[in-house]
């Protein structure tokens, strides 16, 4: 790979903390992970994305091209993923609805990409300036057809970098492609960013190594093997339902297997896969599971909690799907209440509900309006719910 | 010849889709001749197809081929060849999918110049889905979804695309089969983005509604109202009507390709950054 001679890359040698948008960051993570590939269509609140590749791209020696279209652009993605390289595009609702077909092709013939989707409020244009999470079940269904989904989701500046390299990483293990979920909060705000950040990073589902040039080594590893074009093996790439040798079948057992294997090689590895961080473990009869930009919130309010005498739990997730089955149905085990925060109309409550239901009550805090739920706002409702409880 | 040709299909996946009389075999085996012609390598040349009954001839030829998803062909080839510019890359595309649903993505590829040999068959209706009207189904015409006879005024594609920005130009027929195999080739060595439309027969799903309603009867009415663009030149619009202007209808060498100017100033760039580091750093 050749050097890159990066401003961000400058800014961040010369300062020892760095003061970077959310948005940036993201650009920072794709290029240290070896992302040298994007093509994208300008959309708010995403295009300082864009905007930074275009700057960064042919410094490093990459490509950028910007399309006509959302559509044309996560297909030339697709293009260059399947000549080996990791690629990468970013958009909006909008844009993420325009995708939906390519990316079933991507998942279809084992594209390793990355789509980042820096969340606004509402359906249609919405509102293109605010905030929201509503776009959390269209990353997990929003194209046709049974099909595994990686999706993660970013809730700080420093996120915006790790799960970018993140989202690299399982793109070029799985084959497939990897939503990182923004809004327009963790987008385009600004945070300092300091060089500890990359490195190892800890979580309670593991350690995440995160030192660039780490990426690469695991492409050997990776779960199914590629078919790249130009590679001497002059192979057949199809979104038809193909086997093996990657030529199309109508045979419905061969048919069956292909599904079964695409939708496994996610699921089986959700050890691997499911990124999540508790804290205050088995402390309190609430825990608030949160992500994206509601984990921010949720996270004050464990610290204004514990001012306050009232011990919470918190399970802060960075990825959403596959569904972090295991994590959940044990905290679900150990606490009255799970209450999550979600700047939608409980569109992931919704799944915890279907796995937690049993051992714990779920309890959805949803927001549309555009503005972010605040700390004292989960608070109030935690000192709420336990109130009442203790009432009973 | 024949030998060589069947070297770049894959035998074991014939036979193939298409019906008896249909003019995609026609073209796609000229295509095959190009490319043992041209003497293009098998690990660097690329076909990128869309959806459709013509879109189908990537899944018989022995190169690295990608059977897109529907109108995305041109999309998918510029990723590639942006990624791998050593690459020639080939797109097989049909009226419906270049032209309708893809349409935006052939005037954008037209307009940036990128080396891509863009070969549209274009049969006049969509043939895969049953016999719907496209964006070339000739007014009067039936189709499925025009069944009182189309209304709709068609595509002039060569013109769309000249206008477009591409640099190379040209129309051919099935039934001309030899003329259009030299056009491929053209297209091909053309720096550039070439578009080349090839006229084929749909006995099926347009013939059968239509006259003349046999293939033959059509390759030999495609022949008929084939004419030169030189001999195109001295009639009137009205004697043009029924024509097909057959050959290459627009050059040019001097347009810069959008590939190659990518190159160039990401190398400028980095020359003149790699400098000033290289100074900071002697600082
Ligand atoms: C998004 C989408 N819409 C519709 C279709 C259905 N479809 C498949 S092929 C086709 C038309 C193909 O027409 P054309 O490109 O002219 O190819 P032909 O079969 O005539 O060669 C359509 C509408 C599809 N596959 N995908
Ligand atoms: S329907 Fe028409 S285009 Fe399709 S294979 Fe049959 S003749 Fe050819
Ligand atoms: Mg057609």
């Amino acid at each position: 790979m050749e050097p890159w001679h990066g401003h961000l890359l400058k800014e961040r040698v010369d300062q020892s903390s760095l003061l970077i948008q959310g948005n940036r960051a993201c650009v920072l993570g794709a290029l240290d992970a070896g992302v040298r590939f994007y093509a994208g269509y300008p959309i708010t609140p995403s295009s300082e994305i864009m905007e930074a590749m275009a700057f960064e791209l042919p410094r490093a020696g990459g490509v950028f091209v910007q399309m006509e279209d959302e559509i044309a652009s996560i297909c030339a993605c697709i293009g260059a993923a399947l000549t080996g390289e990791v690629a990468m595009t970013a958009t909006s609702g909008p844009g993420f609805s325009l995708m939906q077909e390519a990316i079933g092709y991507a998942i279809m013939v084992e594209a390793p990409l990355v789509i980042v989707n820096v969340m606004r409020a509402g359906p249609s244009t919405g509102r293109p300036t605010a905030p929201s999470q509503g776009d959390v079940m269209q990353a997990r269904w929003g194209t046709h057809g049974d099909h595994p989904a990686i999706v993660l989701a970013a809730s700080n500046v420093a996120d915006m970098y790790r799960l970018t390299m993140a989202a690299v990483r399982f793109a070029l293990r799985f084959r497939t492609p990897v939503t990182l979920l923004a809004d327009q909060v963790v987008g385009q705000m600004r945070e300092s960013f300091s060089e500890e950040l990359i490195g190892r990073y800890r979580l309670t589902s593991g350690d995440f190594d995160f030192t660039p040039g780490y990426l690469h080594p695991d492409v050997a590893r990776e779960v199914r093997r590629p078919h790249i074009l130009g590679s001497g093996e002059h192979p057949h790439v199809t979104g038809l339902f193909h086997d093996e040798t990657g030529f199309p079948t109508n045979d419905p057992e061969k048919t069956d297997k292909f599904l079964r294997d695409l939708y496994n090689k996610v699921a089986h590895h959700r050890d691997e896969l499911c990124l999540y961080d508790v804290k205050n473990e088995g402390n309190g009869r609430v825990c608030i599971v949160a992500y994206g930009s509601c984990a921010r919130s949720a996270r004050a309010a464990w610290r204004l909690a514990d001012q306050e005498g009232l011990s919470v739990e918190i399970l802060h997730l960075y990825t959403l799907f596959p569904l972090p089955v295991e994590i959940i149905q044990k905290v679900a085990r150990r606490v009255e209440f799970m209450i999550i925060p979600e700047l939608n109309l409980g569109q992931y409550a919704h799944e915890v509900r279907k796995m937690a239901e049993q051992w714990t009550t779920v309890i959805g805090m949803n927001k549309t309006d555009g503005t972010l739920i605040t700390p004292r706002e989960i608070l109030d409702r935690i000192a709420e719910l336990v109130g009442k409880y203790e009432s009973v | 010849m024949t030998l060589e040709i069947e070297q770049l299909l894959h035998r074991e996946r014939l036979p193939h889709i298409w019906c008896a009389g249909c003019g995609v075999g026609i073209v796609a085996g000229a295509f095959l001749r190009a490319v043992l012609d041209l003497g293009l390598k098998r690990e660097n040349t690329v076909v990128v197809s869309g959806i459709g009954c013509s879109s189908r001839a990537a899944g018989y030829i022995d190169l690295n081929t990608v059977h897109a998803i529907h109108g995305r062909a041109l999309p998918v080839a510029t990723g590639i060849k942006m990624a791998r510019p050593e690459f020639t890359v080939i797109v097989l595309t049909g009226d419906g999918d270049g032209a309708a649903i893809g349409g935006n993505h052939l005037i954008h590829s037209c307009r940036r110049n990128i080396d891509l040999t863009c070969i549209l068959f274009n049969n006049q209706i969509y043939g895969m889905t049953g016999g719907q009207f496209s964006p070339t189904t000739e007014p009067g015409d039936i189709a499925t979804t025009a069944p009182y006879g189309q209304f709709e005024p068609p595509f002039d594609l060569c013109r769309l695309a000249e206008a477009a920005g591409a640099t190379f130009v040209a129309r051919g027929t099935a039934a001309n089969i030899r003329q259009t195999e030299k056009l491929i080739k053209q297209g091909i060595q053309h720096c550039g983005f070439s578009f080349i439309e090839a006229v084929v027969p749909c006995p099926t799903e347009y013939g059968r509604r239509n006259k003349p309603a046999k293939a033959v009867d059509m390759l030999e009415a495609e022949r008929a109202r084939s004419i030169s663009k030189t001999k195109a030149a001295r009639l009137s619009p009205e004697e043009l009507r029924d024509k097909i202007v057959t050959g290459v209808l627009y050059e040019d060498t001097q347009k810069p390709e959008f590939q190659r100017t990518y190159a160039e100033v990401s190398a400028g760039v980095r020359a003149q950054v790699g400098r000033r580091f290289a100074e900071e750093d002697e600082k």
